[in-house]
């Protein structure tokens, strides 16, 4: 019997649009091109709300009059019971799909924060790529630098604030600013795809651009983090696979055309390229000094490791490439495209890929069934009695 | 059944015009086509209908007669009675598909009556300009590697003349005469592809043309199906030469390495005429009456291929050219050789030689981000060609190669041979994987390979879509994977 496998894609975050297409190249294409697996698409609206339809296996369906086609679409009803299960509301009754395995697709809010996770977990279903708890803590990056920081993974210095610190104590936290080194980076704090990530120069307007910034910041994102620049810096990032023993793909060097690799350069100025949401600009390997690449590869395995990661995830650094330090910069527990581009790259083909990422799911959650989570207790009986006194 | 109701689909008109504007609206074609397929609504797979004049109208004639025969049936209902209505009903509905088939058949026919005359008339045109044209004309036929040749010429002497070429693969009277009426009139140098189809085709065009120089590229079992033999497709192709002998001071490359076509070459020289010229191009270099022009230190890889040209008298010809594969030695010789003869300098030569590069889906490389090294050549669909890309596998060392092609189409009697053929060359070969889509003659392929103990794996796909969308999932950094071929509509 094949396996039905739920890819769940979309949801409410800005990063809506490059879910889509992380959902299909590679994962669906793949998993479909392995004709082992039944492949089921769930997608989530902008607005929250859940579909799916066998026509959303292909990338054309969210090209062109989207919401009239959602319009003529039932909404999906979960069962959570033991397992999940969707059922699509048709004329003649519900069409009920069980689902053997989810593979979220989704990026940012609502998804790969851990929302979904915690979902999957109630239901008691195997899913791809990282749980719960390191999905939730990577998606904050003041939270994963503390983390890090405590277990001697060096960072750069910040400072961090939210919405209402920074509305009652503005003066202090500029002042704790002033001992940072800029070139400053300002960053919502739950972002991914560098969407409202200002970098600020040393310049003689450089307060009022970064007063600016962090209202930027801000306008989407509750927390935000200042963060100081590395000089002479050289940015590479390293996806990492596996549960208890990680397997590194190549270290990635992004060759950006402007000085920061922003939405623009990650997703758009690429269009034309056919390697999924990743566009061509990067070096694989990146051509660094073999002693730096080690480092990479050790803080690469060390943080996903701290970070409780499993399935897959991508490590990004930040490089002084004068002084030869190395800095963890952040994790993404779900990156573009499952970052295929690279594991091809290093010798994973999209197909192994996928297949590689339902077993780890699948292993995953041999191991947790081997917890046990019930425990017989008289508590409740004693209370009864207590209280019938 | 699928084939019955598929008849009856909103999509059968436009299937059957798409089907006569593929076939060229030969009628004779395109019933043998329509005796094929097996389901009406998935005929325009691969291209779809160009909405060209005669295009649209007879796909109003298509529509019309569609729902004119339903009329006729539905209105027999009113003309019988009781049983017998039902029954004529029946027989007209049965019918109605093939009423519209030989209406719209013989709709076609008629207006080719027509528009042939008009055509002669722009042909005759086309004549008349080319005869006062003083340009010197270069005609080129063969089985294969016509478009290669001539996009070779054309970009070697275009630097030191002025250059005009047929577009495209547009090689019919036709095509040629709509491109002759967008000359200029200055310029210096023609080169005209000429299309065979059936035997007189490449005298007509030469009629037309009068070319000075012609190159015979070579003669296979393409278009077998039209020609029933190999000999016969000689002749025609070599109708080139003999208009030549009619004309002074006329030469004629021809392709050593193509045995139908330097065979036929021999029995030319042996008719001792003054003209043309037989010179002979090939992997070796230029071999002329007078001297030879000899090929040395011949390399290709990813990048390109290079040589040098040794001359008797002067310092060789140093050919660097993006071109992949040694097949592409012969080509460039020739453009070499030509350019000299027209008295432009070797610094010019090389120059041009420089500019060619890999034409699309003729052996054409890229590179995607995972490091997957593609080749396309899906326009090669020849024996001879196949035969060279595997030779240009054959230089690649360190890679994972794939091969995948769907085979070759039109090879009449010879289709088991030359199938079981290019599966031995890829067994000796010792390509890596092999990937085969499902039709009538891949099984063919597989045949030869297992006679020679293929080695690598051979992967199987339904349809060419199939294996398109799920070969790069597949692939990892440093493949290496070589198109082949790509079937029209009217073959698979």
């Amino acid at each position: 019997m094949k396996k039905t496998i739920g890819v769940v894609f979309g949801g409410r975050s800005v990063e809506h649009e490059v879910s889509i297409i992380t959902a299909h190249n590679p994962i669906i294409d793949s998993l479909l091109a392995t004709g082992k697996y039944n492949v089921v698409p769930i997608y989530i609206g902008k607005d929250g709300s859940w579909y799916s339809d066998p026509a959303m296996n292909d990338i054309n369906f969210f090209r062109n009059d989207l919401e009239e086609k959602l319009k003529k679409l039932k909404k999906l009803q979960l069962d959570l019971n033991n397992g999940l299960q969707i059922m699509i509301p048709g004329s003649l009754g519900s069409k009920k799909i069980n689902i053997d395995i989810v593979f979220p697709a989704m990026h940012g809010t609502y998804g790969e924060d851990g929302s979904l996770m915690g979902l999957l977990r109630m239901a008691n279903v195997p899913f791809v790529g990282c749980d719960l708890f390191a999905s939730a803590v990577a998606m904050d990056k003041v939270l994963t630098k503390q983390i890090l920081k405590a277990e001697g993974v060096p960072v750069v210095s910040d400072v961090w604030f939210t919405k209402e610190d920074w509305e009652s104590k503005r003066e202090g936290y500029l002042h704790k600013i002033k001992n940072l080194r800029y070139p400053l980076f300002i960053k919502p704090v739950h972002l991914g795809s560098s969407i409202g990530i200002t970098k600020i120069n040393p310049l003689a307007d450089q307060e009022k651009n970064l007063i600016n910034a962090i209202e930027v910041a801000l306008h989407y994102d509750e927390k935000v983090l200042v963060e100081e620049g590395v000089e002479n810096l050289v940015e590479v990032t390293l996806p990492i696979m596996g549960n208890d023993e990680p397997i590194l793909a190549s270290i990635e060097r992004p060759l950006n055309k402007t000085e920061f690799f922003d939405f623009q350069d990650k997703y758009l100025s690429g269009s034309k390229k056919v390697g999924g949401v990743n566009n061509n600009y990067s070096e694989i390997p990146a051509n660094i000094e073999p002693s730096l690449a080690e480092k990479v590869k050790e803080l690469g395995e060390k943080t996903y490791k701290i970070l409780g990661c499993s399935g897959i995830a991508r490590v990004d650094f930040l490089i002084d490439s004068v002084l030869n330090q190395v800095f963890v910069n952040e994790v993404n527990t779900l990156p573009g495209s499952i970052y295929q581009h690279n594991w091809k790259k290093s010798g994973v083909s999209n197909i192994d890929l996928v297949e590689r990422l339902i077993k780890f799911a699948e292993g995953r959650f041999e191991n947790q069934k081997n917890t046990t989570y019930s425990f017989n207790s008289e508590i409740l009986n004693q209370y009864k009695s207590s209280k019938n006194q | 059944m699928k084939k019955f109701l598929s008849k009856y689909s909103l999509k059968y008109p436009r299937s059957l015009v798409y089907m006569l504007q593929a076939s060229e609206y030969n009628i004779v074609e395109f019933l043998d086509w329509f005796r094929r397929v097996k389901d009406f609504a998935k005929v325009e797979e691969r291209k779809t209908l160009v909405k060209t004049i005669k295009a649209s109208l007879l796909y109003a004639i298509a529509w019309n007669l569609f729902i004119l025969s339903f009329a006729i049936a539905i209105a027999s209902l009113w003309f019988f009675e009781g049983v017998r209505s039902l029954l004529v009903f029946l027989v007209i509905f049965l019918f109605a598909p093939y009423l519209t088939l030989y209406l719209l058949s013989l709709c076609t026919f008629l207006l080719n009556s027509v528009q042939r005359p008009i055509e002669r008339i722009i042909i005759n045109k086309a004549k008349e300009k080319l005869q006062n044209h003083k340009a010197l004309k270069i005609g080129i036929a063969g089985s294969f590697g016509k478009t290669t040749m001539k996009e070779i010429i054309k970009t070697v002497l275009e630097g030191s003349k002025n250059v005009a070429a047929t577009p495209d693969n547009k090689n019919t009277p036709l095509g040629i005469a709509r491109f002759v009426e967008s000359l200029d009139g200055d310029e210096e140098i023609l080169i005209f592809e000429m299309g065979e189809y059936y035997e007189g085709d490449i005298k007509k065009l030469c009629e037309i043309i009068s070319p000075d120089i012609g190159v015979i590229t070579g003669v296979n079992e393409a278009h077998l199906d039209k020609f029933k033999n190999i000999e016969r497709t000689a002749k025609t192709i070599f109708e080139l030469a003999d208009f030549l002998s009619k004309k002074e001071g006329t030469k004629v490359y021809v392709n050593k390495e193509s045995r139908s076509a330097s065979e036929s070459a021999a029995h030319i020289k042996n008719e001792n005429k003054p003209f043309p010229k037989v010179i002979y191009y090939g992997h070796g270099g230029i071999e002329e009456g007078g001297g030879n022009w000899k090929v040395e230190g011949a390399e290709t890889n990813l990048s390109g291929t290079s040589f040098i040209l040794k001359n008797n008298k002067e310092e060789g010809v140093v050919v660097r050219s993006k071109l992949l594969g040694l097949h592409q030695i012969g080509p460039l010789a020739v453009a070499s050789h030509i350019a000299q003869s027209l008295g432009i300098k070797l610094e010019k030569i090389e120059l041009g030689l420089k500019n060619t590069k890999p034409f699309k889906h003729r052996m054409e490389p890229r590179e995607d981000a995972g490091g997957v090294l593609v080749i396309d050549d899906s326009y090669n669909g020849n024996p001879d060609g196949v035969k060279v890309a595997i030779e240009f596998l054959k230089e690649i060392k360190d890679k994972r190669r794939f091969f995948i092609t769907p085979g070759l189409v039109e090879m009449g009697r010879k289709t088991e041979e030359v199938h079981r053929e290019i599966g031995k060359e890829l067994a000796n070969t010792g390509i890596e994987k092999v990937v085969l889509i499902r039709n009538s003659v891949t099984p063919f392929i597989e045949a030869g390979l297992k006679e020679n103990n293929f080695k690598g794996e051979v992967i199987w796909f339904e349809s060419s879509l199939e294996c398109f969308s799920s070969l790069p999932k597949r692939t990892i950094n440093n493949d290496l994977l070589l198109y082949q071929n790509d079937w029209p509509d009217n073959y698979s």
